[in-house]
């Protein structure tokens, strides 16, 4: 109980911490000294007190969206397994709920977007839409091979790899990894698919969604897209982190992977520009021949001889 | 079983005494006489799924077609409910959406035939007669035939209509080679004796489930013998779009089910061949739909991905009684099912708010709406309900099913084998991919129709909702949805029950599994009502606490002041870069005038997706079709003796022949 508590704090605090680390890497490479890592927090501290402006544009969908992408990634999070220990609902397929729950986040949010009337965010939905739709059936493959490996299929299935694939185990984490990273990078609307820091409204994906919306509206967008990446980089922390461990260890090991996450991502989005847009494609449909190369080896692996 | 009968009677009357009352009425009396005729078919039908016994009634026709048996059993009584309940929500819509066309010339052949097509749909799938089963099953066609050609002064609608008629005569035609290969070896045409010999001739049984599965998957609408429903729906009027959708097209996978009921365990190659199949056409028309402008045209697309969708639960289903794997029969089948009965309800309740809109702007091309939700509120947020609920999203009842099928997949991982494993790998991967163009589709849909700014002149006159008469019964769709996303239990349980019924016991321990995911849905359910809850607690909130704070301006136009409705994004812009991404599947169509000279002058641009299949298979084959009919065209010389002389030689053929063969 106490640990499905500390894990529900996790779920809401720590990403403030993880958007500071990844400024204070890309400030670190920068040359710069940065914001304080609290920075994120102070952020939404202030735009919680501030007032709107609302488009006259916009129908009741525009009031309501941030809540709704707010609950529907708490709602989330219950069924992912953060620090130690299992998700806080652990049911068999999971997965789909995890999924369908954020889906339903991002429908409202899409449709937030084009209720403005603006040009730049029906822009910015309709890329949103569009990756979205590649993203998906790669993950799901992804997780349904390791199901199908691990014979589990709970989020538990991912901390099984190595115990049900031997050798073959260790391919299969680093390739899921990576796919889950790219995953991570596309919803997080990170570099270099899309670039949360610039200011040319034509090659924003998430952020150009966001442009009309302002005070604690901005806040809870921030947050809920904050809490998205936390889940994503939780489920690589999973299969990296051993079981065996004790919760204290366990959720220090955790809060080590999200911190050393939050530095690589830093990292690439220092050291690379963003990926012109008719090519962000090809970069996301990385995850899809990832997902196959999990797909084979897990074949390999249980009717291999 | 004599109460349905009598149900059945009165629909067939209903529409006769509704067509001679004077205008004002006719609608009114068709509906409270077919609210009647309903009651009495529902109630034989609630008391089979509640546990009383299997009803039956045995016909004599001696000479002609044997003794006909009509049985109610839990997968009749399954069918009989939907077809009622969804059935009679549309006539009560009709009250508000025939108001204009009162004065048409058609009005009372509507009249008749829209009760004739409810109650030919209750006896299809009571009857248990081979012979007697296709008479309904045609009298359903032409019924339906002669709904969608209500405005018959419109050319392109009788061309819909032939389209759709010539269809479900191909597809019955392999219904009726399926039941002559069956009668032939039976020597009956009673279903049970057909059951027995099924049970001990498997090659049989794979040759005929597959004619039937064609002929009812056009029906139902499996690519690639889907090309009728995207021209039949846009002709229909709405609510006649609404049956035929939410209703008629289930009857296919009735015919589909009960097949599964007759040949017992099917072999592994059908189980692939119907997910195979039912996985394309999810793709296929989740992707159509993208494409497509016209607003009843892209439900009709949506309606074949959700076929597929429900054939997949169906195969997967299938897959796991070939697989001796009963929790995963179960489960499949039972999310089969489940999602039949909720696309009945969220179909319906979109091609009736589709009518609505229809009814105020007269139009059907959504590249010119936008900002409807202002001025049809209710009717904005019963699309927005239906629209979450037909992409599978919580806390409404297309999730649950959705849910279902994938865990039946999910759970056919464990199926150890390896061609049953890649399969359901991507099957999942399928459905995902399935399930999120879905909410690029519906998002675009919704938005494009009710948010933003009206995109030209006639919207922006629109002025009020529609009727109360027409919004009550959509109210009532979405409080469905709601409920049953929230409370799927007990649906569930009469759903099992169903999947018993079909599933041969004999061969299989069905109970196993059957807790296991009762235990999920209910904490499943419990979550999502929770989740509900919270939005719920956490918009009220919203509103309440942010109302003194809210400053209203323009929408942010980039420094850029002078935005105007013209700028917005189109349904078009809005689905390009993944159209543009998937563009080999697609035949495209431009009719494009570009300004060439120095001052401006008029151009426009417009573009076309037309169905590769129609393109590219269909067209071809009418061609080569019509080319070698023509040959005969010389036969008809429009004059008497001639035909005389067709019908000696005839008769002459005949004689010779009999002397021949004797």
């Amino acid at each position: 109980m106490i640990m499905k508590l500390i894990n529900l704090i996790i779920l809401l605090f720590v990403p403030f911490l993880m958007m500071g680390l990844i400024k204070k890497t890309k400030s670190f490479w920068g040359g710069r000294k940065g914001p304080s890592i609290m920075q994120p927090w102070f952020d939404f501290v202030r735009l919680m007190k501030k007032d709107f402006v609302i488009s006259n544009t916009t129908s009741a969908v525009f009031k309501i969206t941030p809540v709704i992408t707010f609950a529907s990634v708490i709602f989330a999070g219950l069924f992912v397994p953060l620090a130690s220990g299992n998700a806080i609902v652990n049911i068999p397929v999971g997965l789909i709920v995890f999924a369908y729950i954020l889906g339903l986040g991002k429908f409202f949010a899409l449709i937030s977007a084009m209720d403005t009337g603006s040009s730049f965010e029906g822009m910015g939905a309709s890329r949103e839409a569009c990756f979205t739709s590649i993203v998906e059936p790669a993950f799901f493959m992804v997780i349904g091979s390791i199901m199908a490996l691990t014979g589990n299929y709970t989020f538990d299935a991912l901390g099984k790899i190595l115990s049900s694939a031997g050798t073959y185990g260790i391919l299969i984490i680093v390739f899921t990894a990576l796919v889950l990273f790219i995953m991570l990078l596309t919803e997080g609307s990170r570099v270099p698919v899309d670039d949360p820091a610039t200011h040319l409204e034509l090659t924003m994906i998430h952020e150009v969604m966001i442009l009309d919306n302002s005070g604690s509206d901005l806040a809870l967008l921030t947050w809920a897209n904050g809490i998205k990446m936390l889940l994503i980089s939780s489920l690589i922390a999973y299969m990296v982190i051993p079981s065996n461990v004790s919760d204290f260890v366990g959720v220090l090991l955790y809060l080590g992977v999200i911190a050393l996450l939050s530095v690589i991502i830093g990292t690439v989005e220092s050291s690379m520009a963003r990926i012109r847009m008719s090519h962000v494609f090809e970069f996301v449909f990385i995850m899809s021949s990832l997902a196959l190369v999990v797909l084979s080896l897990v074949m390999a692996r249980m009717f291999g001889g | 079983m004599n109460s349905y009968f009598i149900g059945i009677i009165i629909l067939l009357l209903s529409g006769f005494i509704a067509a001679s009352f004077s205008k004002n009425f006719k609608t009114i009396v068709l509906t409270i006489l077919s609210a009647i005729g309903s009651v009495f078919c529902l109630i034989p039908a609630c008391n089979v799924l509640l546990g009383k016994d299997i009803l039956v009634k045995t016909f004599d026709f001696n000479e002609l077609f044997g003794a006909v048996n009509f049985v109610i059993d839990p997968l009749a009584a399954f069918f009989i409910i939907v077809i009622c309940v969804m059935s009679f929500v549309s006539v009560v819509y009709s009250n508000g959406y025939l108001k204009p066309y009162l004065d048409s010339k058609n009005i009372n052949s509507h009249l008749v035939f829209l009760p004739m097509l409810i109650a030919s749909m209750l006896a299809v799938v009571t009857c248990q007669n081979a012979l007697m089963f296709l008479i309904c099953w045609e009298i359903m066609s032409l019924s339906s035939f002669f709904l969608v050609i209500f405005e018959s002064n419109k050319k392109e609608v009788v061309k819909a209509g032939i389209k759709y008629l010539v269809f479900m005569h191909v597809s019955v035609l392999f219904i009726i080679m399926a039941f002559a290969l069956l009668s032939i070896k039976a020597g009956s045409f009673d279903f049970a004796v057909f059951k027995d010999v099924l049970a001990h001739n498997k090659s049989l049984a794979n040759i005929v489930f597959l004619l039937a599965f064609v002929g009812f998957g056009t029906k139902s609408g499996f690519v690639p013998f889907h090309n009728w429903l995207p021209d039949a729906h846009p002709a229909a009027p709405s609510h006649v779009s609404a049956i035929m959708s939410g209703v008629m097209i289930k009857t296919g996978f009735y015919g589909i089910l009960r097949g599964i009921d007759l040949i017992g365990m099917p072999s592994k190659t059908i189980a692939f061949v119907v997910l195979t199949i039912a996985g394309i056409s999810a793709l296929y028309g989740i992707l159509y739909a993208i494409t497509q402008h016209d607003l009843k045209r892209f439900l009709a697309y949506s309606s074949i991905e959700n076929v597929g969708v429900i054939g997949m639960g169906i195969g997967v289903g299938m897959l796991g009684m070939a697989y001796h794997n009963p929790a995963v029969a179960l489960i499949g089948l039972a999310g089969g099912i489940f999602h039949i009965l909720n696309h009945s309800i969220f179909k319906e309740l979109m091609f009736l708010t589709a009518g609505s809109v229809y009814l105020k702007t007269h139009t059907r091309d959504i590249e010119i709406m936008g900002g409807l939700a202002k001025v049809m509120p209710i009717t904005a947020i019963l699309f927005l309900i239906g629209a979450v609920a037909i992409c599978g999203l919580p806390p409404f009842n297309g999730f649950i099913s959705e849910f279902l099928i994938y865990f039946g997949m999910f759970k056919g991982l464990s199926i150890n084998n390896f061609e049953a494993v890649i399969v359901m790998l991507f099957a999942i991967s399928a459905l995902a991919f399935v399930g999120t163009m879905a909410i690029l589709c519906f998002t675009k849909a919704f938005s494009i129709v009710f948010l933003g700014l009206p995109r030209s002149e006639k919207i922006a006159q629109v002025k009020e909702d529609c009727e109360r008469i027409m919004l009550v019964p959509m109210g009532f769709l979405a409080t469905l949805i709601l409920l049953i996303g929230i409370f799927p239990q007990k649906i569930l349980l009469k759903i099992n029950k169903i999947v018993f019924s079909i599933i041969p016991s004999t061969s299989m321990n069905v109970w196993s599994g059957c807790s296991e995911i009762f235990m999920t849905i209910l904490t499943i359910a419990l979550v999502v009502g929770c989740f509900a809850a919270f939005v719920l607690v956490l918009v009220v909130l919203k509103l309440r606490l942010t109302k003194s704070k809210i400053q209203m301006h323009e929408t942010w136009g980039c420094g850029y002041d002078r935005a105007n409705n013209h700028m917005q994004y189109t349904a078009s812009s809005y689905a390009s870069p993944l159209l543009s991404m998937l563009k080999p599947l697609f035949k495209k169509v431009f009719d494009v005038e570009k300004p060439r000279k120095l001052f401006p002058h008029s151009a426009h641009f417009s573009l076309q997706f037309e169905d590769i299949e129609e393109a590219y298979v269909i067209n071809p084959l009418l061609k080569i079709d019509e080319w070698f009919l023509s040959k005969f065209e010389s036969l008809q010389s429009g004059n008497i003796q001639s035909y005389i002389k067709y019908g000696l030689i005839f008769l002459l053929i005949v004689i010779i022949g009999s002397l021949f063969i004797g």
